[in-house]
């Protein structure tokens, strides 16, 4: 066993970091300064600042990291993908706003897209021209993905699509959408499903915003009225979208950048103990609150090296192990303590609302509690990625019929 | 970056497994509840001996295989899933003290079974570990003179040595004492799972200068670090044997016409316990390594294992016996076993909130070597 990267790797990383030293300061030619400059101008399009990080970033190798370079991609291996992911979340980067395609359509594509779909599409999501959106949850179709109901009739060469999709994240800027379609209304749930690619530009697409618990617009409903797709934006077989996103789900990641921002988290949490009065004495030097905030040390050293179990078996070219799969549901649980954690420390003024001018930390700690628990729905609820554990990874029976 | 298990560990895993499943019944320790404390048969042990596990983790040039804690950890797992007694892990425990602490005499002769030696650290006063030993070393004529009581020694009745942990006047010392020295007195403490164990008063025991270990404080509380490491991995065998045997039952158990792990009640508190044993997993052979590696963070990772694992095993136990119902809390099913076991070592060398305060030390001077600032 070892934990060291190799000197190829640091080396890599060394690089890296002295590219966002470059570029992430403040001076002439930083990405601050473009992002400013971007909007100025009479440029008509509203996100050409948001679109200069991604871009920049790309073009200096660090975007597509797993992707072959026929696309764009980098054609990286495993220890550079980590290492590239670990200092872009060490660093304080701008959003990256084409998140949806690199993460979830652009590796789909890669594996299941054709020559035509890839080359069309796979060097715009780098680029950071095409944004994209989601459609696959319905009003009556959420953990119960597969009983979904949009229609996607063939008409010559083209799919007419009538239906509603709902908690799409950032639908209004989105030029393009992934969605599921029922192509076969006749056939088994799973087999009758079509994996299409839609310009949100069509006809018959309205998209209504949804304002979230946390008080904020990112998702919408997305209503479909005889929207034409043509039959060029079919992934994989007709009909058989549904193993194609079972894949997209499957996409195992070692988290090991997700580590980092907990890290900091906590940083942030022993922090703020210090500085709060809790009876008399910090919050902490209170024995409740060091070991709380001890647990969290413990559970992302546990999670950390969950990832380097992962990364390793990934680096071997292994099936991936049991771990793999509980690494994604145990930080999602994490970060739901540590916000519950963050609030705790608070004490008293955890009533205070984000814009009173009395709130602590900017009202930090109640935007991450319902980010937390928000992820907890988001991608798979947590009930249904326990379910997925104890049947792939304990082979326990399902407990549903189909 | 290969945070795996070699090809050899894996083998030597196996090895064990079968070995201890073949040798040692369940049925032996279960009838050592009852009468006298379990210790393996002498020819079982005779082959432990000579399949060299107890030099597992010593570097070859001192007669071990050159494993390291990792590949000791390995063993110990296996010892907890196969409800091993003694005296493999006070053996094994004594053997990476001795290293810890340069005494490649003494090492040899575990190694080797010539000698039969225990690691004495806690005492009565309800805390664990080397910060609250009492017992004094003061200097005399013949070497050390050595006064105080140690408790909860595994496997202390039937060693030939004891390596005591004292207070001596220039800080903590590791001391090589004959079980046979006047002043000594063993009296046996029975453990809820059917080991031995013993409490040792001494009365102004007198053992020559040559008797401390060398390694300082260091070595000592390293050799402490790899008997809680050792714990810990004991913890996840028992663990992991437990929640294995829980599904299996789960998978056959047939209720309302259906087996009772398709009701998620029931699936989803063993997924639950997959995790956390996965996350104990990663932290365990992480802590281990950290040893091996001699990593500054070495100290805080064994107690985030020790921790995390006492927490994470008795939750899988529990469900073991919940889950098998009726059938579970029977004398002859063998999860009420692993139950006392890991009660045992939950108990052993720190509980979680023991460990969590060395985790919040670990990271006072962590982060105030960052440098505070919001």
């Amino acid at each position: 066993m070892d934990l060291e990267f190799s000197a190829e790797d640091e080396a890599y990383r060394a690089k890296l970091k002295v590219w966002l030293a470059e570029n992430l300061g403040g001076g002439k030619g930083s990405v601050n300064e473009l992002m400013k400059s971007a909007t100025e101008g009479g440029n008509k399009d509203p996100l050409a600042g948001a679109r200069v990080w991604p871009r920049k970033l790309w073009e200096a190798g660090y975007v597509g990291l797993a992707w072959p370079k026929a696309y764009g991609g980098q054609d990286a291996s495993f220890t550079e993908q980590v290492i590239c992911a670990e200092e872009l979340a060490k660093a304080r980067t701008p959003p990256m706003i084409n998140t949806i395609g690199l993460s979830i359509i652009g590796p789909t594509l890669v594996q299941h897209g054709t020559e035509e779909q890839k080359k069309r599409f796979l060097p715009r999501i780098l680029r950071a021209d095409d944004l994209w959106c989601q459609g696959f949850s319905e009003p009556e179709a959420g953990s119960d993905l597969a009983s979904l109901r949009c229609r996607a009739e063939l008409d010559g060469d083209s799919f007419v699509v009538t239906g509603q999709k709902v908690w799409t994240s950032l639908a209004p800027i989105s030029d393009w959408m992934f969605l599921l379609t029922r192509s076969d209304p006749d056939a088994p749930k799973r087999e009758g499903i079509s994996y299409l690619l839609c310009d949100m530009k069509t006809p018959g697409i309205t998209v209504r915003p949804l304002r979230n618990a946390a008080g904020g617009m990112h998702f919408s409903e997305v209503f479909l009225d005889q929207v034409r797709i043509p039959r060029e934006n079919l992934v994989g077989e007709l009909h058989g979208g549904w193993k194609i996103a079972r894949s997209s789900l499957d996409h195992e990641r070692s988290g090991l950048s997700g580590v980092l921002a907990l890290e900091e988290t906590l940083g942030r949490l022993w922090r703020m103990a210090s500085q709060i009065d809790r009876g008399g004495e910090k919050a902490v030097e209170g024995p409740t609150t060091r070991r709380l905030l001890a647990q969290h040390w413990i559970e992302i050293e546990g999670l950390r090296h969950l990832g380097y179990r992962t990364l390793s078996d990934q680096i071997a070219g292994a099936a991936p192990g049991a771990g793999s799969s509980v690494g994604k549901l145990f930080a999602s649980d994490l970060r739901s303590r540590m916000a519950r954690t963050g609030l705790r420390i608070e004490g008293p003024l955890a009533q205070v609302a984000k814009r009173s001018p009395h709130v602590i930390d900017r009202g930090r700690w109640h935007a991450a509690y319902f980010d937390a628990l928000g992820h907890a729905i988001g991608g798979g609820t947590s009930e249904i990625m326990r379910g997925v554990i104890a049947e792939k990874v304990l082979g326990l029976p399902r407990a549903t019929e189909d | 970056m290969d945070f795996r298990l070699s090809e050899e560990q894996e083998a030597l895993r196996e090895v064990a497994r079968d070995f201890l499943a073949a040798r040692w019944p369940a049925d032996k320790m279960r009838a050592a509840l009852d009468a006298q404390p379990a210790l393996v048969d002498d020819d079982v042990w005779k082959e432990i001996v000579e399949m060299g596990w107890l030099g597992v983790a010593a570097p070859e040039a001192s007669g071990g295989i050159g494993g390291g804690v990792v590949t000791a950890a390995v063993l110990a797992e296996e010892a907890g899933r196969g409800i091993l007694p003694g005296p493999f892990l006070s053996s094994l425990t004594a053997a990476l003290a001795a290293e810890s602490c340069g005494d490649d005499v003494l090492l040899g002769e575990i190694i080797e079974g010539r000698s039969r030696v225990a690691l004495a650290v806690e005492e009565p006063g309800g805390s664990w570990g080397p910060d609250a030993v009492c017992l004094a070393a003061t200097p005399c004529d013949e070497g050390w003179s050595l006064s105080g009581t140690k408790i909860l020694v595994r496997d202390g009745q039937e060693a030939d040595v004891l390596l005591v942990v004292a207070r001596a006047p220039d800080g903590l010392a590791l001391l090589k004492v004959p079980a046979d020295v006047p002043g000594l007195a063993r009296n046996r403490m029975l453990l809820m799972d059917g080991q031995s164990a013993s409490e040792l008063v001494l009365e102004d025991v007198r053992v020559g200068s040559d008797a401390r270990l060398g390694g300082g404080e260091g070595g000592l509380l390293e050799a402490y670090e790899k008997a809680t490491v050792l714990c810990a991995a004991d913890l996840l065998g028992s663990a992991q044997a437990s929640l294995e045997l829980a599904t299996e039952y789960a998978k056959e158990r047939v209720q309302f016409g259906r087996p009772i792990g398709s009701f998620q009640a029931v699936s989803h508190r063993l997924a639950d316990d997959l995790m956390k044993l996965e996350i104990g997993r990663s932290l365990l052979y992480g802590a281990s390594l950290a040893l091996d590696d001699r990593r500054e963070n070495a100290s805080a990772l064994v107690s985030a294992a020790k921790a995390w694992l006492n927490e994470a095993a008795i939750a899988a136990v529990e469900s073991a016996l919940q889950i098998h119902g009726g059938v579970g809390f029977t004398w002859e099913y063998d999860v009420h076993l692993h139950m006392r076991r890991v009660r045992c070592n939950v108990a052993c060398h720190g509980d979680a909130d023991f460990h969590r305060d060395r985790v919040a030390s670990h990271m006072d001077a962590a982060l105030a070597a960052e440098g505070s600032g919001p």
